[in-house]
């Protein structure tokens, strides 16, 4: 192979193949604003954005776990939860802390089946997030509610000239490159997923999953609140979708299941492009049913087609 | 004067499962000293290193670093107190650049809290540049070749700032040249005033670098020497506990048996001169010569693993026309008790992943019809583990957990339960440490004496003229020359193989 085409199949990086859903995602846009008049419009790419927030959110978090070798599938119940409580009638500053409490505690107890019970991290979180959907009916059996004007500002209407979901994308994006590409803390996660002696160079491979795990659920959580602003109610159903989303999206940018390789540029394209398609389809006058069916298509194709550990003789 | 130890252990003890590993070993490292560590596989010394570098606790013992008593819990603070390791195994993370593994757990950051990637970078640089390695700080691990994993292994061990280095094994993926660099860095390192701990198999190695030698056997302390005061051959002889010619069994005067085996005027290309071999009964014989001669074709012939040209062969009278057709080989030869042990056993031989009892009575279970119910055959087992003194703490362990040399006799073991009289070996002793070596040998001999008959293929010719009764000397791809080993030397084999 040569220099070129290695470095753009990201042999010489750990931050996996990304410049291949770059592409898609690139001919993908230039190909529905010819095929669509909307498509192109302020209106729709605003939209775009705001669709893309909440997956963007979760799917960082997910690529925190995915990193050390687990997944969290318990995100999009977290997600339901965090609309759940914040459409209680409380106010926010109770509302707000009790949910950022119920994802720390959520993470932390995914973290200990995987770390200290050795529980396979899908069946730890698949549990989970049985556990908490039904936590969640409690909350909020069916949809409705409505929720705190506070958290309604936060995500409509304009800051500095900027739209707000603009502003969440942004500032989630910078929190996240400052933990997984800017601290010690990211690089010994690489270090984790990238083979078994990472504990002989002292990193505490334990408190490290650990903390991924609650950072999944702190992330899954903040979407909530995203949404939650959005559909200005609560709805224990509004989740469901993104613990396959956010791997489909993590998975499309890039990042390996095994742990180890992948990048939040990676993972910020995997969400665009899955919500370029989403949305693209909506303007196609696509069935719902035939999207999902896509979506489910995607995750399968992405997964075969993934080079498998690209770096390593 | 009398220098104070860098490093003092004192009755260390440690035990795996009920098996002790290490039994009251004292070691002592002095300040400017190269200390070998030597000793058969499994006498303790990784072990010994293990607990010096925090990565195994030890059952019983004290340690003193600098005249202080010091406990180490986590390799984190052993490294912390000194004492930097650069282990065997492959331990550096394939996704992380060489600068990130050399300082990780450690990493400098920026005033922004961010990973100083540029300063890691260009310390990293200047201590390859000291080592002569133009290597780039940010390639990644996995994008290197073995070698130069291997020499960034130690360059991270070396340039921790520690004033106690372990190498264990370093010079096993290094070429002479890169043997050369490293023993000027030891040297560099001696001159500061540090400690060198070396393991090594290697025994030119340990007598050009180091200064004292300490030898371990089976977990207990053999010894403490300068190196000045002692030969290679004494050493070998304090590792294994005897001297290198106690090694093979005594050879039998009687004459032999009938044929049991013959080869006749085998061509193993179209072009290759016809060549024939006969095998009788309680003797070991052996195919010599260069390596790539043809001797692994001649044997897989046999066994039909091997496509020859021509010619015959017949097992006690039977007689079968080469090359061997499909539906015979191997499984016919095993029906007609001949076993072949191939030379790769982890890749050809044993089931590594399956139980040592499973490996041993496998042969046995492929006897019967595939429906009927497997007997545990734990008598067979039972049996096999004693007369083979084969060391595992139970039947049920995966024979991946076994040292080389015990691995070994579970393959040798599988023939030998299935009352095979003929056993084909390629290299019986690769990668097995002495002492189960000269266990090999007798169990071989006891076998021939016993009325089996061995055809054994190996490159150390004197592992061939200790262990065997006949030579044959094979060069491009024929016979030319068989002697008695007895009066067999390597520069007569050498001759033959060259003049033939």
């Amino acid at each position: 192979m040569s220099q070129l085409s290695r470095m753009f199949l990201g042999a010489n990086s750990r931050d996996g193949l990304w410049t291949v859903p770059l592409i898609v995602a690139l001919a993908c846009c230039a190909g529905l604003a010819f095929s669509t008049a909307e498509f192109a419009s302020s209106q729709n790419i605003l939209n775009l954005i705001a669709q893309a927030a909440p997956l963007i959110l979760v799917s960082i978090g997910q690529m925190i776990v995915i990193l050390v070798r687990g997944l969290d599938l318990s995100v999009g119940s977290v997600v339901s939860l965090t609309t759940g409580i914040l459409s209680l009638n409380v106010p926010v500053y109770v509302s707000v802390p009790a949910v950022m409490l119920a994802a720390v505690a959520i993470g932390l107890l995914n973290g200990i089946s995987v770390t200290t019970f050795r529980v396979h991290p899908i069946i730890a979180t698949l549990s989970m997030m049985g556990i908490v959907q039904g936590v969640t009916m409690f909350v909020r059996p069916s949809a409705g509610g409505t929720v705190p004007p506070e958290i309604l500002a936060l995500v409509s209407g304009r800051l500095f000239g900027i739209y707000m979901p603009v502003i969440w994308v942004i500032v989630a994006i910078l929190v996240a490159w400052k933990v997984v590409h800017g601290s010690r803390f990211g690089l010994h996660l690489f270090a984790i997923g990238g083979g078994e002696t990472a504990g002989t160079f002292g990193i505490a491979e334990q408190r490290n999953v650990l903390a991924a795990y609650v950072l999944s659920s702190c992330f899954a959580a903040v979407a909530g609140i995203f949404l939650a602003g959005r559909i200005v109610s609560g709805d224990p159903n509004i989740g469901t979708q993104y613990a396959v989303d956010s791997i489909t999206a993590v998975a499309l940018g890039g990042t390996q299941l095994a742990g180890g390789i992948g990048s939040l540029h990676g993972t910020v394209i995997g969400c665009a492009l899955l919500a370029i398609i989403a949305n693209g389809m909506n303007l196609l006058n696509v069935s719902a049913f035939i999207q999902t069916i896509v979506k489910g298509l995607i995750l399968l194709a992405v997964i075969s087609l993934q080079p498998r550990k690209t770096i390593g003789l | 004067m009398t220098m104070q130890p860098l490093v003092q252990m004192t009755s260390v003890s440690k035990s795996f499962g009920g098996i002790a590993a290490l039994e009251n070993v004292d070691f002592q490292l002095l300040p400017g000293s190269v200390h070998a560590l030597t000793g058969e596989n499994g006498a303790g010394k990784s072990t010994l290193m293990k607990i010096l570098a925090g990565v195994v606790q030890p059952d019983g013992g004290m340690i003193r670093k600098n005249g202080q008593i010091v406990c180490f819990a986590s390799p984190r603070e052993a490294l912390d107190a000194g004492v930097s390791t650069v282990f065997q195994e492959h331990s550096l993370l394939p996704n992380l650049s060489i600068a990130e593994n050399m300082f990780l757990g450690k990493e400098p950051v920026t005033k922004f809290g961010v990973t100083d990637r540029v300063r890691m970078e260009r310390e990293v640089k200047q201590v390859l540049y000291g080592l002569g390695l133009k290597l780039d700080p940010a390639t990644l691990v996995g994008n290197l070749s073995i070698a130069e994993r291997q020499f960034v292994e130690i360059a991270r061990g070396i340039s921790a700032r520690a004033d106690v280095v372990i190498l264990d094994e370093p010079t096993a993926a290094l070429n002479a040249a890169d043997v050369e660099v490293l023993n000027t860095q030891i040297q560099s390192l001696k001159k500061q005033q540090k400690a060198v701990v070396y393991i090594s198999h290697r025994m030119e190695e340990i007598f050009k670098v180091c200064d004292t030698i300490t030898v371990l056997k089976d977990g207990r302390n053999v010894d403490t020497v300068p190196v000045s005061s002692i030969r290679p051959k004494q050493l070998i002889g304090m590792m294994v506990g005897r001297e290198l010619s106690e090694l093979f069994p005594p050879r039998p005067d009687q004459t032999r048996g009938e044929v049991v085996l013959s080869i006749d005027g085998l061509r193993l290309t179209a072009e290759a001169t016809p060549c024939s071999i006969v095998l009788r009964r309680g003797e070991i014989v052996a195919l010599a010569g260069l390596e790539g001669q043809g001797q692994r074709e001649l044997v897989r012939s046999l066994v039909g693993e091997y496509v020859p040209h021509g010619g015959k062969v017949a097992v006690r009278g039977r007689e079968f026309a080469f090359p061997l057709s499909e539906e015979r080989g191997i499984r016919e030869m095993q029906a007609l008790g001949l076993g072949f042990v191939p030379e790769d056993r982890k890749l050809e031989g044993l089931f590594l992943d399956l139980s040592l009892a499973h490996n041993l009575t496998i042969g046995l279970h492929s006897r019967h019809f595939e429906l009927k119910p497997a007997a545990a055959h734990r008598e067979v087992i039972a049996n096999s583990m004693k007369s083979l003194s084969i060391k595992a703490a139970r039947p049920s362990l995966p024979v991946n957990a076994l040292s080389g040399g015990n691995q070994q006799k579970v393959l040798l073991g599988r023939y030998l339960a299935l009352g095979a009289d003929i056993l084909i070996i390629e290299e019986p002793t690769r990668g097995v440490d002495v002492g189960a070596k000269a266990e090999i040998y007798k169990l071989l001999r006891d076998y021939a004496n016993a009325g089996g008959s061995v055809v054994v293929l190996s490159r150390e010719t004197l592992e061939l003229i200790g262990l065997c009764d006949r030579l044959y000397v094979i060069h491009d791809k024929h016979v030319v020359a068989e002697m008695p080993a007895k009066s067999a030397t390597e520069h007569a084999i050498l001759e033959a193989a060259l003049h033939g």
